[in-house]
């Protein structure tokens, strides 16, 4: 019984997105290719923030957290979305067995439904694999217990948010403000291991764990939409999912689950999508969608305001089409520029100390990236593409998403070449939790990259464009 | 298809002739066997051991600050190019080196320096080496240091290191198992701690010498082949990718089988208590029944980084106050009656029953009651 509750707990965000998205209408119902997959991606990752919104509002309401505070107002709330996109056509049963059809009866030759089922199998058994540490390890890697838990334990027992303080604030504290190893961590990671906790009736920190594996699945399938939509063909696209879902590391962090890097990497790889494809088709909705995924990048990291203001460069090359690779350069040198000048200094930004200590660590990067099994072959894949492609990098198709990557890569060098982080780095305790945010991003451009490279026909320039 | 596989097959016997040609420090070929002395046979001649069921532990070194195992051989070292301790738990500060005897010289040891690398000696290759010559009479294993923490001595080999022993000794390291470890969460090896050839690097050679091979068969051979086809690229790439996935794959399965082993078909307590920290959970539960209900503030003090922070978790949803980062519990004079502390396995943390003062690091004392002590822990509460 209580499991079930669980499932049922575990299925509600998701059904919450995805109600939200067909009641929006997004993807937009002339789009088809990818469009489940698509919407099934997003849908887990938007139902969960508003989860966690939710449970925020709660909190600050001063209501307590429990099924009926939480569980049943979102229900309703799913309920009516699908009932409004019921009424208003954006949703029909047809849906559903056509999409059945083209996963299990994909319209492709022999040998290529052969690796479609094969691949899909293969990804299943993943899956399975990765359940089995989520439902019996208990509660494992370091961080997870000494600065998520903690506040999901607390928040879970007392059934609101309660905060988290410094040591020397938490003294002489007379409120009854908790402690422990970083108090100032946003709050949406403890808040998805309260509800899993509400929902199965008690604390369980193994089960409170499955929202990371539903990330996983959900990226993958945002990651198929995505590719899928942008005209790539369904095997290859199947095979960019596959290169996400295949990642090591990522596979590590949905088994040992409690570390916010899996869900910071969901986040932002899809609020980059949503960003990529508010630039190639100008469809506010796109936009709405990635500003609203961006903004909730720093409510699960700190760094996360980071990696959302890494969307700002592809922004401006995509209203700018003619001039904006320019723009974006010289933002690049004043940024620099200006980095040379803060690194003269001990100026702390987000806890990282700034200071000249410039130490480019070659070989944490040579071990961590092409030596270990962290990232499978990312990475001699990404350096090959990107020399073989380098000339495609700026074409109008790939440029906005181009600046985005590059920036991201740009932020993973400062941090490691330019503040304290650097100490850590040494022993890969940073360098590749850091590259995690940005990977799955990687594989998405890769593949786009790819077929730009060996498309046939001439790349097509979306409309809004080749008119600007 | 055919094509793509011809390539690849080509691209695994260039490199590996190549990685051979590179790594086989003597005949490529030999029917000599491995020779191996088990733990069971070695003898400490200087320091302490002690055999266990994991073989011969090493954990104090004599009055010279070294100790040294030694095993009676007696083998022709003709063929024989490298010798491997198989060690483990090895500190990283320890100096150690190989040390023989041989036959043209019975009165003198040879000696050659080990590297520590992942917490065990790696293997020495002695082929160049002009006293490992005739017969090898004696080998023996110096180690200098502090061995506070006792090292695993499983055996020793001696090794003929043909091509086939690399490749096989390269294989036995991809498929090493790799379970979870502290360390999982930032880099996985893939296989053992310590690999001589990473399988990811070897893969990626593989595929790019077989692009090269087929762009330049396609330059000047297209008649044969036919133009160069980006398909064949692709498809080269994500097969090698997969064949790095099988290995991830199969040991996810062998992890999967372990978790199951350790914990399935257990509540959510007896989970813990199967887990690394069942101890301390164990201590934890019976520390928190004699705890008032949250939530009153903890204090939580351990010597080992690992069992403060972990014991602390243990306690939430008390207000609990650990020091993630050094081992020192606050001044007394920031505890406050109605506080309570946890103490696991930590020195210098006195109780006086008689007085019932409680006092830390040489500190003031304070008032203080035993709630409960049990193998190293103890729970107190501060009045």
């Amino acid at each position: 019984m209580a499991y079930a509750a669980l499932t049922v707990g575990l299925i509600l965000p998701w059904l919450l997105g995805l109600a939200l998205l067909f009641a929006l209408g997004w993807p937009r119902r002339g789009e088809t290719a990818g469009a489940a997959a698509l919407r099934a991606g997003f849908g887990y990752c938007v139902g969960a923030l508003l989860l966690t919104l939710w449970m925020r509002l709660l909190s600050v309401a001063g209501i307590a957290f429990g099924w009926l505070s939480i569980g049943l107002p979102l229900a309703i709330a799913t309920a009516a979305l699908f009932a409004f996109a019921r009424r208003t056509g954006r949703i029909a049963a047809v849906d559903v067995r056509a999409v059945i059809d083209s996963l299990l009866r994909p319209p492709l030759p022999r040998w290529q439904r052969i690796v479609w089922i094969g691949l899909l199998a293969w990804l299943a058994l993943r899956f399975l694999l990765l359940a089995a540490d989520v439902a019996w390890q208990p509660l494992y890697p370091w961080d997870a217990w000494v600065q998520w838990a903690t506040k999901a334990r607390v928040w879970y027992e007392l059934g609101h948010i309660a905060p988290f303080v410094r040591a020397d604030q938490w003294f002489t504290d007379s409120t009854g403000a908790y402690f422990d190893a970083a108090p100032n961590y946003p709050a949406t990671v403890p808040l998805l291991q309260v509800w899993s906790c509400i929902a199965l009736g008690r604390w369980d920190d193994s089960a409170m764990n499955w929202p990371w594996l539903l990330l996983l699945i959900a990226l993958t399938c945002a990651v198929y939409g995505a590719l899928r939509g942008e005209g790539v063909a369904r095997l290859t696209a199947l095979v960019g999912a596959y290169l996400v879902a295949s990642l090591p590391l990522l596979d590590t962090h949905a088994a040992l689950a409690g570390y916010a890097d899996l869900p910071m990497a969901t986040i932002y790889t899809v609020a980059a999508i949503a960003f990529y494809r508010w630039a190639m088709r100008r469809d506010w909705l796109d936009a709405a969608l990635a500003l609203a995924l961006a903004a909730c990048c720093p409510l699960i990291k700190i760094p996360g305001l980071v990696w959302a203001l890494t969307l700002l460069p592809g922004v401006v090359v995509a209203l700018m089409p003619r001039r904006g690779l320019k723009v974006v350069g010289i933002m690049y040198a004043l940024g620099l520029f200006a980095l040379l000048a803060l690194a003269r200094t001990n100026v702390a930004i987000l806890g990282y100390r700034l200071h000249a200590d410039f130490d480019p660590g070659w070989r944490t990067f040579w071990d961590a990236y092409l030596l270990s099994s962290s990232w499978n072959l990312l990475w001699y894949g990404a350096v090959v593409l990107a020399i073989v492609g380098a000339r495609r990098l700026g074409a109008p198709r790939l440029a906005p998403l181009a600046v985005v990557v590059g920036t991201g890569i740009a932020f993973v060098l400062f941090v490691t070449w330019f503040t304290n982080a650097s100490s850590w780095m040494q022993d890969l305790t940073t360098l590749n939790r850091a590259t995690l945010h940005l990977a799955p991003l990687v594989v998405v451009f890769g593949v786009l990259l790819w077929r730009e490279l060996t498309a046939d026909a001439q790349p097509v320039v979306p409309a809004v464009l080749a008119s600007a | 298809m055919w094509l793509g596989a011809s390539l690849f097959a080509a691209g695994i016997v260039l490199c590996t002739v190549g990685y051979l040609a590179l790594s086989v420090p003597g005949n490529w070929f030999s029917s000599l066997p491995t020779l191996r002395w088990s733990a069971a046979e070695l003898a400490v001649t200087q320091g302490s051991g002690q055999r266990t069921d994991e073989g011969l532990r090493v954990g104090a070194t004599g009055p010279e600050g070294i100790a040294i195992v030694s095993i009676q051989t007696s083998f022709r070292s003709a063929g024989y190019t490298t010798v491997a301790w198989d060690t483990g738990d090895v500190p990283d500060h320890v100096a150690a080196a190989l040390v023989w005897r041989n036959e043209y010289q019975p009165g003198r040891r040879f000696t050659k320096p080990l590297t520590v690398e992942a917490r065990r000696l790696l293997p020495v290759t002695l082929v160049d080496d002009p006293n490992w010559i005739g017969r090898i009479n004696g080998l023996a294993l110096i180690i200098r240091g502090d061995l506070a923490h006792p090292i695993l001595i499983r055996g020793v080999e001696a090794k003929p290191m043909t091509a086939v022993q690399i490749l096989h000794d390269r294989v036995g390291e991809w498929l090493t198992f790799e379970p979870w470890s502290g360390g999982s969460i930032n880099s996985r090896n893939g296989g053992a701690d310590v690999q001589d050839l990473p399988l990811p690097f070897f893969v990626a050679a593989i595929v790019g010498l077989a692009l090269i091979v087929y762009a330049v068969l396609a330059r000047w051979l297209p008649q044969a082949i036919g133009p160069f086809r980006p398909l064949i690229a692709g498809g080269l790439f994500v097969f090698a990718w997969f064949l790095l996935d099988v290995p991830w794959q199969w040991n996810l399965i062998r992890q999967g089988h372990a978790t199951f082993q350790q914990y399935a078909g257990k509540s959510w307590r007896d989970r813990h208590l199967a887990a690394e920290d069942g101890p301390l959970f164990d201590f934890i539960e019976k520390a928190r029944a004699k705890l008032p209900p949250p939530p009153v503030r903890v204090f939580m003090a351990a010597d080992s980084l690992y069992f403060r922070d972990r014991g602390a978790y243990h306690l939430y949803p008390y207000n609990v106050y650990f020091n993630p980062y050094q081992n020192t519990l606050p001044d007394a004079s920031k505890l406050r009656a109605g506080d309570y502390m946890v103490v696991f396995r930590r020195k210098s943390v006195q109780f006086d029953p008689a007085l019932k003062k409680l006092r830390w690091e040489g500190g003031q004392p304070v008032d203080a009651e035993l709630l409960f002590a049990e193998s190293g822990g103890a729970v107190f509460a501060i009045h």
